[in-house]
């Protein structure tokens, strides 16, 4: 499905489908939300072959507990963003990613480099990207981490030495720059 | 709760850290009773999550094509039961169209037919425009070669009455006895010509007859000149056209001339000359 011609459904629309099990649906949340979802994995975890498993496994979840989906709590989005979010922080603690950088091939070793700095120029994210870099440097380190790099405000509070308030604090300041923008 | 600490729950940053799933299951369902009991909660829970959203589609990637193949494959939705499914929807929208078709089948038949038939008798009726286009030419052709053939008749049954006019004024001439003919030959200028001379033995008037002469037909600077011989000296009688004269009289009188020893004829320059041309001198013949 390209990018031309979407499907795209309400929410709520979405929701009854999938919680009927209806199949078509997957595709269709898959040709909405894919690609976002990929962003967020893939900022998490570089690496495009460990990123792309991610996505399968959330679409995998996703769709085998769509009833433990609960309108009330939250948007769907939400919901599978954190699906996404918790799957590549897995990945990430997992003997399986840890292998994956022990166990490159010499011969692979510069390809894998490269995919681990790989800089992605989508045109859509470059603004985002300033505007995540125009926040002030406290707000940006702590968003950087929770964010993009997938950790807990309790492991930010750790690794930048401050009290967990202040984490909590700055990771508000900086969701309320982006609402700012957004408006 | 009061406003106060309500402001303060929300300010505390815990909501934001609910929407990136990053609290314990415990202080989640707190969240969540918070939410329900308070719209305020409900409300900045809901603008998180479509900042959240919002950033999220902005820092889209697209996968591989890839990973959809293998995620259906693996889901176990065959791709071929994923065309089914989409050519059965197709088939279920076209349907009503079929059965539209249907009501005007009959209507549309007959305007097939019709434009079939519209089509052969514009066919037929090209073919036969074209084939009585050439009939019509060739029609064409053939009045303009009768009417050059009724030229052409015209022409002969005005010289044959041309030319009984002259011989039955011969005959005239030849019947009343007071015509002398006078017989011109050839000359060395033109050896085959032959012309007759008719003289009034009463009157001396003197005529010459179309009919009566061979000679060359002169060309359009020139006409022939009759001379009478009186006493040796050339006298001019006048001058007379072609042989084959456009006028309807085959006689035309020249002067009359009192006394000839002969007659000669010349070519000479169109209007005559005072003296003849002896090297022109075509035809001549004494009394």
């Amino acid at each position: 499905m390209t990018a031309l011609k979407k499907p795209s459904l309400t929410e709520a629309e979405l929701v009854l489908a999938l919680q009927s099990r209806d199949s078509a649906v997957l595709k269709t949340l898959y040709s909405m939300y894919s690609s976002a979802l990929y962003g967020v994995i893939t900022r998490i975890i570089t690496h495009t072959e460990l990123a792309e498993d991610v996505l399968q496994e959330t679409f995998v979840k996703i769709w085998q507990s769509a009833e433990n989906y609960d309108s009330t709590k939250g948007r769907l989005f939400t919901w599978m963003m954190n699906i996404a979010r918790n799957l590549s922080i897995d990945k990430l603690r997992s003997k399986d990613f840890k292998n994956s950088l022990k166990n490159q091939d010499i011969e692979n070793n510069v390809s894998f480099v490269d995919e681990q700095n790989k800089v992605t120029f989508n045109p859509d994210v470059l603004g985002v990207k300033q505007l995540v870099e125009n926040l002030k440097p406290d707000l940006q380190s702590v968003l950087n981490l929770v964010y993009y790099k997938g950790y807990t405000h309790v492991e930010a509070a750790e690794k930048l030495d401050l009290p967990l308030g202040t984490v909590k604090t700055r990771i508000r300041l900086a969701i309320i720059e982006l609402r700012r923008s957004f408006n | 709760m009061s406003v106060e600490n309500l402001k303060a729950y929300i300010e505390s940053g815990v909501l934001e850290l609910y929407v990136l799933g990053d609290l314990s299951p415990e202080e989640a369902l707190q969240v969540e009773e918070m939410a329900a009991q308070n719209p305020e909660v409900k409300a900045e829970l809901s603008a998180i999550e479509l900042a959240m959203e919002e950033y999220a589609m902005q820092n889209a990637v697209e996968p591989s094509a890839a990973v959809e193949a293998k995620l259906f494959e693996k889901l176990g939705f065959e791709v071929e039961q994923e065309t089914v499914y989409q050519s059965n929807t197709t088939i279920a929208a076209t349907e009503p169209k079929v059965v539209r078709l249907d009501g005007s089948d009959g209507k549309l038949r007959t305007l097939r037919f019709a434009l079939v038939a519209c089509i052969a008798l514009l066919v037929v009726s090209t073919a036969a425009l074209f084939i009585t286009y050439n009939k019509l030419n060739d029609a064409h052709d053939q009045i303009a070669s009768l009417n050059l053939d009724k030229q052409k008749f015209a022409g002969v049954v005005r010289q044959l009455e041309f030319d009984k006019q002259g011989l039955d004024n011969m005959v005239a001439m030849n019947d009343s006895k007071e015509w002398a003919t006078i017989r011109m030959a050839g000359q060395a200028f033109s050896p085959k010509s032959k012309m007759n001379v008719y003289w009034n033995k009463n009157d001396k008037s003197v005529l010459i007859n179309y009919v009566a002469m061979d000679l060359p037909k002169p060309d359009a600077e020139h006409e022939y000149q009759l001379w009478a011989l009186v006493n040796g000296k050339p006298v001019s009688l006048g001058v007379f056209g072609k042989s084959d004269s456009t006028g309807t009289e085959a006689l035309q009188k020249m002067q009359t001339i009192q006394e000839a020893q002969a007659f000669a004829v010349t070519l000479e320059p169109m209007g005559g000359s005072v003296n003849p041309t002896m090297d022109k001198l075509t035809v001549m013949g004494g009394v």
